[in-house]
């Protein structure tokens, strides 16, 4: 299963992106510290191209996360705080006449940054929802019949408050799946917290950060994930994972195709944290959940919102009776 | 018993069932080593293994039966081989019945090829063939069933599903290559040296006896197996042929059977005449097939030379002599598989001479039996009056019989006075009843007759014609002054030929076409017919008008050559992709060692736990072992996933250096123990 792109010197080696992610990674925890499992799965995210949800409470550091993320990869980000009156036009631009010149030009929308947060992702109407979620599918957007390419790479991070639910309107489960993964960062520790009552000053340490890599690297980043090796055993172990929820008595309906896809995708970025250029059914279990768990639909009350954690606990389970190739 | 064992178990009863019915299909083992093996093979599929206990002294049991066996050899009543492979049957069935253990098995099998080989020498048809496959495939299965089931470690479930497919695949490829390499490479015809091939489905007639028992060979007329094939010259074209086959006459009839007086002519000779010929004769190539069973030629009435006769044997033709004995019949000189022979034929209504019959003979066609019922000449002077001419008598009482009697094939046994029976109480019978009372009648009242045997009909198949076991019949030649015997039928012309069942016939047709296929090609199959097939194969096209003569060899070759490239390099990509797994597998095994050296050491996976997980759980818990892990399972997971197999001796190291850390691992731990126990 070699992709062609393996061929291109201009790749970095596995070493060389495995540095580049510690050094995001490293640069992130700066900002939010005592998350370093859930900033080394955000890296993985971006880097396997895909879009993450963030789903928590306020005040726990997602806007810090997404904003640590932009600086460090020094892409250029801009923050849309979705409200119930918010308009697709709003996000994605519009045409502005000119009357000296009596013609039309596009003023392009705060979508078009390579790093967009979609704060309470949740509030805005379902239109201005899925104007989002397609130019995240499409990686473009089409007004008055021209199409505007987004800028590349191209990401965004949603967040959603789990808890207030009132007024919302809920992401329909396709427009979940686009998605790549879903964290929470939870709480900080204690620890962390006496920590950040007494280390910080009066600047945001957010704006504290430098850049560590590039918009480039990160496409080059982007092209090795895609080239990394996908044994037909570990492929096959993918499917199986994703039948086994179909399968499951708990489980109203199971992981999709894109969700296979985006557990393939998501492994294969994590491989680099090993300075792999193969996969592992390690690899596929450490983004199990963060990549399935938003995307099934339990049989159980309350239907997604409240039920993280079970799902997180029945795809433990699935992953615990689906054998691993060896 | 586990079930996959149960399956394996099965599959090897049923491949030594196929064994034993290789050697049963023959028809040649006693019906008491058939009843016995039957059982024990019932016995051993329903799981029972009464002989388990107990495997010596049922093993003792057999010695008697050799005995008995060996006795019946010295007596000359059974054949020597034929007793081989009853004794075959019986060591085979004592294994089935006893413990399952990989001896048993193994005995089992080998019992099952030596079972195999005596179904060659009893018989290499058809049969066989299938038996020898069902045998080849079964057996397979299960030897690959018992592979695997011995490498599972004991407690754990065999993964039967997941093996059979390959296992199947596996076998039909090997029979796939067999094929093949029958097909194209030379050989010796191994059946030289073996005894005669019997017919498939055994001979279908009952032979031309010295005797008719009348009432005798009903279900005949049933039974729709091709016995004789014709090419005729004039052609007659049409689709069924309404013509009398003659085998043999008879001239005497004691109140039960016929039989024939005049003696064996011991003369042989290679080609015979009977009678002198005439213009217009029909030249026949006749073909008498396997299933006929019997040495006497067939003929289209009225048979006037007879010769160029060939014996088909397992081995070959064989050019034959012809023996001539009385009641016009002519016998093949020994038994063969079939025979071919030329004859020439008078057409019926030809006035012919009689030929040779001495005075004994003529008397013996006005003869009747001594105790005759004197009904019977009354019944015979009522319809024939006083009618002179033997044919116009004849015909009158044909017509007569033919018109009062009806036809049946039911018939009630022996009777003490079969004629009577049918002329007076049943007043039904089949041809044999129709021919004698017509015979008989014309007796009493002075003309000469006789009885016919032979076959009634002919199915044109292609430019042939074909005659079925169900096609024998009987009739009656009476003596004409002047035009010498003349066929009168007595039988009604509905029931002359075959009555079989169309359905059976095309079933039987379908099983004698696949056996004729099996025979030309198998068993047949010489080195001079794979010479001959490679010929035509590559021989250039014929000469045409108007184009220029080639001498590349024609589309077929080309294309059978593409097809065995395609063929070829389908194998190749297929056994390179199984050979760029293979280092897969030896990683699998490699990590298999790794774990057991861990379980040594104390270090166990759990809940499922891979090497991966294994060696980061050994990282975060800071254990000694994980350094000398760690890098172990990093080259395992490349080997495995990576594409960057283990190269020779890898393992080995790997594994040599892992064991000098579990090693001092322990050492260390055992170092500590007294420590703390001191302290």
């Amino acid at each position: 299963m070699n992709s062609p792109a393996r061929a291109v010197s201009s790749l970095p080696s596995p070493a060389t992106a495995r540095a580049a992610l510690e050094r995001v990674a490293a640069n992130l925890s700066l900002a939010v510290q005592g998350k370093d499992k859930e900033v080394r799965l955000a890296v993985t995210c971006v880097v396997a191209g895909g879009h993450l949800l963030l789903e928590d409470v306020p005040g726990v550091g997602k806007t810090t996360l997404v904003e640590a993320l932009a600086r460090s990869f020094a892409l250029s980000f801009s923050r849309v705080q979705f409200t119930a009156d918010l308009m697709p036009a709003d996000i994605l631009g519009a045409q502005v006449f000119h009357a000296q010149t009596a013609t039309f030009s596009f003023r392009p929308g705060p979508l078009f940054r390579q790093l967009v947060l979609a704060d309470e992702l949740n509030r805005a109407p379902p239109r201005t929802q899925s104007a989002l979620l397609e130019a995240m599918a499409q990686g473009q957007v089409s007004l008055d019949g021209a199409t505007h390419v987004l800028p590349r790479p191209f990401t965004v991070v949603a967040t959603q408050n789990p808890v207030d639910f009132s007024g919302t309107y809920p992401l329909p489960d396709s427009q979940l799946d686009r998605f790549l993964m879903r964290l929470s960062l939870g709480h900080p520790s204690p620890e962390v917290e006496a920590r950040l009552l007494t280390t910080r000053d009066a600047s945001s340490p957010v704006e504290a950060l430098k850049a560590v890599t590039s918009p480039e690297e990160l496409t080059e980043l982007r092209a090795q994930v895609a080239a990394q090796r996908l044994d037909d055993t570990v492929a096959e172990y993918i499917v199986r994972l994703a039948q086994a929820t179909r399968a499951h008595g708990d489980i109203e309906r199971g992981a999709s195709t894109r969700a296979v896809l985006a557990l393939g995708m998501a492994a294969r970025a994590h491989a680099l944290w090993e300075s792999r250029d193969f996969v592992t059914p390690g690899d596929v279990r450490a983004v199990l959940a963060p990549c399935l768990a938003h995307r099934l639909l339990l049989r159980s009350a309350n239907q997604g919102a409240y039920t993280r954690d079970e799902a997180t606990h029945l795809i433990e389970e699935v992953a615990r009776k689906v054998v691993a190739p060896r | 018993m586990t079930r996959p064992n149960r399956l394996r178990l099965i599959l090897r009863d049923l491949g030594t069932t196929a064994a034993f019915a290789s050697m049963a299909v023959s028809g040649q083992v006693p019906v008491w080593a058939l009843g016995l093996v039957l059982v024990a093979v019932l016995v051993s599929l329903m799981g029972w293994r009464p002989f388990a206990r107990a495997p010596r002294l049922t093993a003792m049991l057999l010695v008697p039966l050799a005995g008995a066996l060996y006795l019946a050899v010295a007596a000359g009543q059974m054949d020597l081989v034929v007793a081989a492979c009853s004794f075959a049957g019986l060591v085979a069935s004592q294994r089935l019945l006893s413990e399952t253990n990989p001896a048993t098995d193994g005995q089992v099998l080998l019992a099952g090829l030596l079972m195999i080989a005596g179904g060659a020498a009893l018989s290499g048809e058809l049969l066989f063939a299938v038996c020898l496959l069902a045998f080849a495939v079964l057996a397979s299965l299960s030897l690959g069933l018992a592979v695997v089931e011995a490498a599972v470690p004991p407690g754990e479930p065999v993964p039967v599903r997941h093996v059979l497919r390959p296992l199947f695949m596996g076998v039909l490829i090997a029979m796939a290559g067999a094929v093949a390499f029958f097909v194209l490479f030379p050989r010796l015809n191994w059946n030289m040296g073996v005894r005669r091939a019997t017919p498939g489905l055994g001979p279908a007639t009952s032979g031309f006896a010295d005797t008719v028992r009348l009432g005798g060979s009903g279900t005949l007329k049933s039974n729709p197996r091709v016995v004789l094939r014709a090419k005729l010259t004039p052609d007659p074209g049409s689709q069924r042929l309404d013509a009398y086959w003659l085998g043999r006459t008879y001239d005497t009839f004691d109140g039960q059977e016929w039989s024939t007086i005049g003696a064996p002519n011991k003369r042989r000779r290679t080609r015979v005449t009977l009678r002198p010929g005439a213009e217009k004769q029909v030249y026949q190539r006749i073909e008498l097939l396997p299933a006929y069973g019997s040495r006497t030629l067939i003929a289209l009435e009225t048979p006037a030379k007879l010769g160029n006769a060939l014996m088909h044997t397992a081995t070959g033709d064989r050019r034959m002599q012809l023996q001539e004995l009385g009641g016009d019949e002519l016998r093949f000189v020994e038994e063969g598989l079939g025979y071919s022979y030329e004859v020439y034929s008078v057409p019926p209504g030809t006035v012919t001479d009689p030929g040779k019959l001495d005075q004994k003979e003529m008397d013996q066609l006005l003869a009747l039996p001594a105790t005759i019922d004197p009904r019977i000449e009354a019944l015979a002077h009522e319809v024939v009056g006083n009618e002179t001419d033997p044919l116009v008598a004849a015909q009158k009482l044909s017509s007569w019989l033919q018109r009062e009697y009806t036809y049946t094939l039911e018939l009630g046994g022996d009777v003490a006075d079969p004629l009577m029976e049918f002329l007076f109480v049943r007043k039904a019978g089949h041809c044999e009843h129709f021919a004698t009372a017509l015979t008989l009648m014309l007796r009493t009242q002075g003309f000469e007759a006789r009885l016919a045997t032979g076959f009634f009909g002919g199915e044109r198949v292609g430019d042939e014609y074909l005659v079925r076991a169900g096609d024998a019949h009987a009739w009656t030649h009476v003596l004409v002054p002047g035009r010498g015997f003349v066929t009168v039928d007595a039988t009604p012309a509905a029931y002359r030929a075959n009555q079989s069942l169309e359905l059976l016939e095309s079933l039987v047709s379908l099983y004698e076409a696949i056996e004729g296929m099996w025979r030309t090609s198998v068993v047949d199959y010489s080195f001079r017919d794979q010479m001959n097939f490679l010929r035509d194969m590559s021989r250039p096209p014929r000469n045409e008008p108007g184009k220029e003569r080639t001498q590349l060899p024609p589309l077929r070759a080309w294309l059978t050559a593409a097809l065995a490239g395609a063929v070829v390099y389908g194998t190749w990509r297929y056994l390179s992709r199984r050979k760029a797994r293979a280092p897969v597998l030896e990683a699998t095994r490699f990590v298999d060692s790794v774990e057991r050296q861990l379980a040594a050491a104390g270090v166990r996976a759990v809940d499922g736990e891979t090497l991966e997980d294994v060696s980061a759980r050994l990282t975060r818990e800071a254990h000694p072992l994980a350094p000398a892990v760690s890098p172990l399972t990093r080259r395992y997971l490349e080997a495995r996933f990576g594409q960057r197999p283990l190269q020779p001796g890898e393992p080995a190291r790997l594994l040599k250096e892992l064991k000098h850390s579990v090693e001092a691992h322990k050492q260390q731990q055992q170092q500590q123990t007294p420590r703390a126990r001191a302290s």
